[in-house]
C-alpha cells in the first residue's frame, strides 16, 4: 500500500526528540553518534513491517537480500540524518564536509525570473535544501511538507529555529498552492519531495527498479499550472560529516496537453521516477521510505 | 437547481471549464464544499481557479488573506467575494 507510510506512526516520542536536542547540543556530534547503534537496534527491531519493507527495497536495488549488517547500516545512515537535521536546524552547517553539484544549473533557471520547483525525494536528507541557501543567501526557499503527518519534525523545527518553521508550507489547505505560487512569483524555490503519494486518486503507476510502484502526479500538475522550471534535488548522506548535494536540470517547464493530459502526467512523472532511481543505485543507504513501497 | 444565481452560474462553468471537470455546472451546490467532500478539488485545483477568476474578473486571491479558506469553501463564498473585489 503507498498510503502505508500515512498509517505508520512516527516512533518516538516527543520526549525523546527533546532529548536527542539535548544530547546532540551537550555531547557534541562525536558524542551524539555513539548512541546511534543503540538507538537503531530499537527502531530496527521495533519494527518488522518497516525493516521487512527496506529490507525488500534493498533487494530491489542490489540485487541481493539485505543482511542484518546491511539494514544496521541502512538505519544508521536514517538515524545520522536525523540528529544531524538538529545541527542544521541550530545552523552548525561548519561541522560538515557538504559538496554541491550543480549550483549553476540553479543560477540559471532563477536568473529566468519565474522562480524554480526543487524537487526532491526520501532518498537522503531534504533538510539539505537549506544548505542551498548557504551559498545562495538572497534565495528565498520555502518547503512544503506534510506536518500533520510529521508533528515531531514539525515540533523540532519549530523548537530550534523558528524563522526556518516560517519558511515551511503546509499541504492540504486550500492555500497551499496559493502560498508555492505567490513565492515562485518573487524568484524564489520551493521545495517538494516526489515521491510519497498523498491522494490516491493523484497517482500513476511507474517502473521503478523494475517493478510497479504508485508516485504521486501533483507535482507534474503544480509544474504545469506555474510554470515554473523543475530542477531536481538530491541531498545524499556520504557517511561521517559527508553530504553530497545534486541539483539536476530536469524541465523548462512541464507541459501538460489538454488532449492527452494522463499519458503526459505518467511520461514526466516516470521521468522523476527513473532519475530518482538512478540515484538511489548510488545511495542506497539513504532511501528513508520505511513502509512498503511497491504495490503488490 | 434554480437557486443559483446569475454570477453563481458563471462562476460554475469557470470551475468547471478551468478544471475540466465532468460534472453539469448547473448541478453544483452552491453550498457544498467545493474541496475534499464535495467537488472533491485539492489545492493544486485552487491555484489554477484563482488563475483563471483573477483573468476573467481581475480579482487575485491571496494566501495571506485571513478569510482565503472561507472564500473557497463553497460555491456561494467564492462568488461572494468575487461579486465584492472584481475588477472586471
Amino acid at each position: 500500500m503507498s498510503q502505508a507510510w500515512q498509517q505508520q506512526q512516527e516512533r518516538g516520542s516527543r520526549a525523546s526528540i527533546r532529548m536527542m536536542t539535548w544530547v546532540a547540543q551537550s555531547l557534541g556530534r562525536p558524542g551524539a553518534r555513539a548512541l546511534l547503534y543503540p538507538i537503531c537496534a530499537y527502531f530496527l527491531l521495533g519494527s518488522g513491517a518497516a525493516r521487512r519493507a527496506i529490507g525488500r527495497f534493498r533487494e530491489q536495488a542490489l540485487g541481493r537480500p539485505a543482511s542484518w549488517r546491511d539494514l544496521i547500516r541502512h538505519y544508521h545512515a536514517f538515524a545520522s540524518t536525523i540528529l544531524d537535521r538538529v545541527y542544521f536546524l541550530l545552523g552548525r552547517f561548519d561541522l560538515f564536509e557538504i559538496q554541491v553539484h550543480g549550483l549553476d544549473v540553479l543560477d540559471r533557471e532563477l536568473a529566468k525570473g519565474r522562480g524554480c520547483v526543487l524537487l526532491g525525494s526520501h532518498l537522503g536528507s531534504f533538510e539539505m535544501v537549506r544548505a542551498v541557501g548557504l551559498s545562495r543567501q538572497h534565495i528565498e526557499i520555502r518547503v512544503l511538507m506534510d506536518e500533520q503527518n510529521a508533528p515531531l519534525i514539525r515540533g523540532l523545527i519549530q523548537e530550534l529555529n523558528p524563522a526556518a518553521a516560517e519558511t515551511v508550507i503546509q499541504v492540504g489547505g486550500a492555500d497551499t498552492m496559493l502560498q508555492v505560487k505567490e513565492c515562485l512569483d518573487r524568484g524564489g524555490v520551493v521545495g517538494i519531495m516526489g515521491d510519497r503519494v498523498m491522494q490516491e486518486d493523484q497517482a500513476v503507476v511507474c517502473n521503478f527498479l523494475g517493478r510497479e510502484a504508485r508516485f504521486p502526479t501533483g507535482t507534474m500538475r503544480l509544474a504545469h499550472v506555474v510554470r515554473a522550471p523543475v530542477v531536481l534535488f538530491f541531498g545524499l548522506y556520504r557517511g561521517g560529516n559527508r553530504y553530497e548535494v545534486y541539483l539536476e536540470s530536469f524541465s523548462e517547464g512541464v507541459r501538460l496537453s489538454h488532449e492527452q493530459r494522463a499519458t503526459d502526467l505518467k511520461q514526466w512523472t516516470q521521468r522523476y521516477a527513473d532519475r530518482l532511481e538512478a540515484f538511489c543505485h548510488r545511495a542506497p543507504d539513504n532511501w528513508f521510505n520505511f513502509y512498503e513501497f511497491w504495490n503488490d | 437547481m434554480s437557486e443559483l444565481s446569475l454570477l453563481e452560474q458563471d462562476i460554475a462553468k469557470l470551475i468547471v471549464e478551468t478544471l475540466k471537470l465532468k460534472v453539469d455546472p448547473a448541478t453544483i451546490q452552491p453550498v457544498a464544499a467545493l474541496f475534499g467532500d464535495g467537488l472533491g478539488l485539492d489545492s493544486i485545483d485552487a491555484l489554477e481557479l484563482a488563475l483563471a477568476i483573477s483573468q476573467s474578473y481581475g480579482y487575485q486571491l491571496r494566501s495571506n488573506d485571513p478569510e482565503i479558506n472561507a472564500i473557497f469553501s463553497s460555491l456561494r463564498t467564492l462568488t461572494k467575494a468575487i461579486e465584492k473585489n472584481r475588477t472586471k
